[in-house]
């Protein structure tokens, strides 16, 4: 997903979060790397393709994984959830946003919408190296 | 039967579910029947007028509803239904 991110600067870009959902948690296990199919200025927007989102919707089925999030990236600003992710995004999914800045990977946020989409909660990321060595 | 596709974060209001057969000749008619089944689905795909939510997408197999006869688009016993949200956004 960082690397993605980094590579579609100085425009956003968007994918899908495959893994498994448990109780109070979500493991992501794949990143799909989906087109930024907006059709103006990429630098501070992102659409995904509906067809595209049930391409990788299948492919998490095929795979026996789920499809639990939307990663996108805000290129030279924080990854915060604004308002215009907040009124064009379904609200059923978490959506992981990364900060990239002069090109590389700053850091990175997830949230949770409500149904209302007018107020989105923050989530807690833990990599990979952390759940494998919680005392450190 | 046509079977409907429940996207994984709405599968906690369709008994856990990740698909779900059931009987309908029309879009509308299934989905119908898919909140009636699971009441508490309706509230995430359908407006309090009774319209389906603006960022919510059907697709029988792989077509969009919305490229057919929308609701009233027909299925048949083989068909499957997909429920896919609009994704968008930006800083």
């Amino acid at each position: 997903m960082r690397a993605h991110a980094e590579q579609a600067y100085p425009n956003e870009c968007c994918g899908a979060m495959l893994g498994r959902i448990g109780s109070g948690t979500k493991l992501v296990q794949r990143a799909v790397a989906l087109d930024n199919a907006y059709a103006g200025s990429q630098k501070a927007r992102y659409e995904i393709r509906t067809e595209d989102l049930l391409e990788a919707d299948l492919l998490a089925r095929r795979d026996g994984l789920d499809l639990i999030g939307i990663y996108h990236s805000h290129p030279d600003c924080d990854a915060y959830f604004s308002r215009t992710d907040l009124q064009n995004s379904c609200p059923w999914y978490s959506f992981v946003v990364m900060s990239i800045r002069s090109g590389r990977f700053d850091h990175a946020t997830s949230w949770l919408p409500n149904p209302e989409q007018t107020a989105a909660e923050p989530e807690q990321i833990v990599y990979p190296e952390e759940a494998a060595c919680p005392e450190s | 039967m046509p079977r409907i596709l429940i996207p994984t974060p709405l599968r906690q209001y369709a008994g856990n579910l990740d698909s779900v057969e059931l009987n309908g000749k029309t879009v509308g008619e299934l989905l119908g029947a898919l909140t009636a089944e699971y009441d508490e689905l309706r509230r995430h795909l359908y407006t309090g007028e009774g319209k389906l939510r603006s960022f919510v997408n059907i697709y029988v197999n792989d077509e969009d509803i919305r490229h057919l006869d929308k609701e009233a688009t027909s299925v048949a016993e083989a068909d499957t239904i997909s429920i896919v949200p609009s994704i968008a956004g930006g800083r």
